[in-house]
């Protein structure tokens, strides 16, 4: 590696050779030993920029950002049987509170268990959709491939 | 340290995509703080760095149930897309004929001698979003991420060559507006 290359490289990677490309270390430190006085005051030059650089400001996440994305990360995920066995009581819970809304509205009480109601059958549709189509479908996952 | 072709993340990612806090929590610890860095020195400006980091990360978090192994270092991937964000930001910036990055610090040198530490970061992080975008981000790659020539040169998508032009070219622009400060820091 000749002094001029030496000190090319230099100017773009900066005053430690230990993070210049890897394949180029070897070359440099061996002519920095054959002219150490001229290609050390190089590097010496190039560390003080590189030191300056390190005083670039950086930033730590805030609290809201960490909880944001805490809150954002994929959850477990549930089983088939279980993602069945939620949507079932759902329905059956809804179809049995909208025929008690029958009777209540004929009683006087129909606006509570309207509500009441209506929250439920939302309960039985706010279900995680199932992954795959072989998790959605128990009677396929004899078919089902890797994926 | 992995071996070269190894993703140190790739357990951890593995984690996030089975809905593992614990993983998620480590991943961020690890990665977080890095993308942050990556997109302050390149915008100057916290508030859309927070919003690079987290659009980063939303990101990561669609892609890790399916991630396969073998395809890009997840840091280097992490890396591709907080480049792109940040470009999106910059670009939209000389749209709306922003044309002065945000300064975050007084820009004068003091006439007394002593700066403080904030003035001098100040002064770095705007003689750095005077750059040339390009130049801007190699220097930010390679100098403050740590990455390697070829791994920096294919996020930039130019030669390792090129690359070498970029940063030669940006460090000796950097070194002419920051010359004042070079004796603070010998």
């Amino acid at each position: 590696m000749t002094p001029d290359r030496f000190a090319d490289l230099a100017a773009a990677h900066g005053g430690d050779i230990g993070r210049w490309p890897q394949d180029l270390r070897e070359a440099a430190r061996a002519a920095l030993a054959a002219d150490p006085s001229r290609l050390g005051a190089v590097l010496a030059a190039e560390a003080d920029l590189d030191r300056l650089l390190d005083l670039a400001p950086a930033q730590s996440a805030d609290a809201a950002l960490l909880g944001l994305l805490l809150e954002a990360a994929p959850k477990p995920r549930r089983s088939a049987s279980a993602w069945w066995a939620g949507l079932a009581a759902g329905i059956g819970l809804a179809v049995a509170t909208v025929a008690g809304v029958a009777v209540g509205v004929a009683s006087g009480a129909g606006e509570r268990l309207d509500r009441r109601a209506d929250a439920l059958l939302a309960a039985a549709y706010d279900q995680p959709e199932p992954d795959t189509a072989a998790e959605a479908l128990p009677e396929l996952l004899d078919e089902a491939t890797d994926l | 340290m992995a071996s070269e072709g190894e993703d140190p993340d790739l357990a951890l990612l593995e984690g996030v995509g089975r809905g593992e806090q614990a993983a998620v929590r480590r991943l961020l610890d690890a990665r977080l703080p890095r993308i942050l860095a990556l997109a302050r020195r390149l915008l100057a400006d916290p508030d859309e760095a927070q919003d690079v980091a987290q659009e980063t990360f939303l990101r990561a978090w669609k892609q890790a149930p399916s991630w396969r192994p073998g395809q890009a270092r997840f840091d280097t991937w992490l890396h591709r897309v907080a480049l792109n964000l940040c470009r999106d930001r910059l670009r939209r910036r000389r749209e709306t004929a922003m044309v002065q990055p945000p300064e975050v610090a007084d820009l004068a040198p003091t006439g007394e001698g002593a700066l403080l530490g904030v003035q001098i970061g100040g002064r770095i992080e705007t003689a750095l979003a005077a750059l040339p975008e390009r130049q801007r981000e190699a220097i930010v790659l390679c100098h403050h991420q740590g990455l390697g020539n070829k791994e920096a040169a294919a996020l930039l998508g130019v030669s390792v060559e090129t690359l070498e032009s970029l940063l030669g070219r940006g460090r000796r622009a950097l070194r002419a507006a920051l010359a004042d400060l070079m004796e603070a820091v010998r």
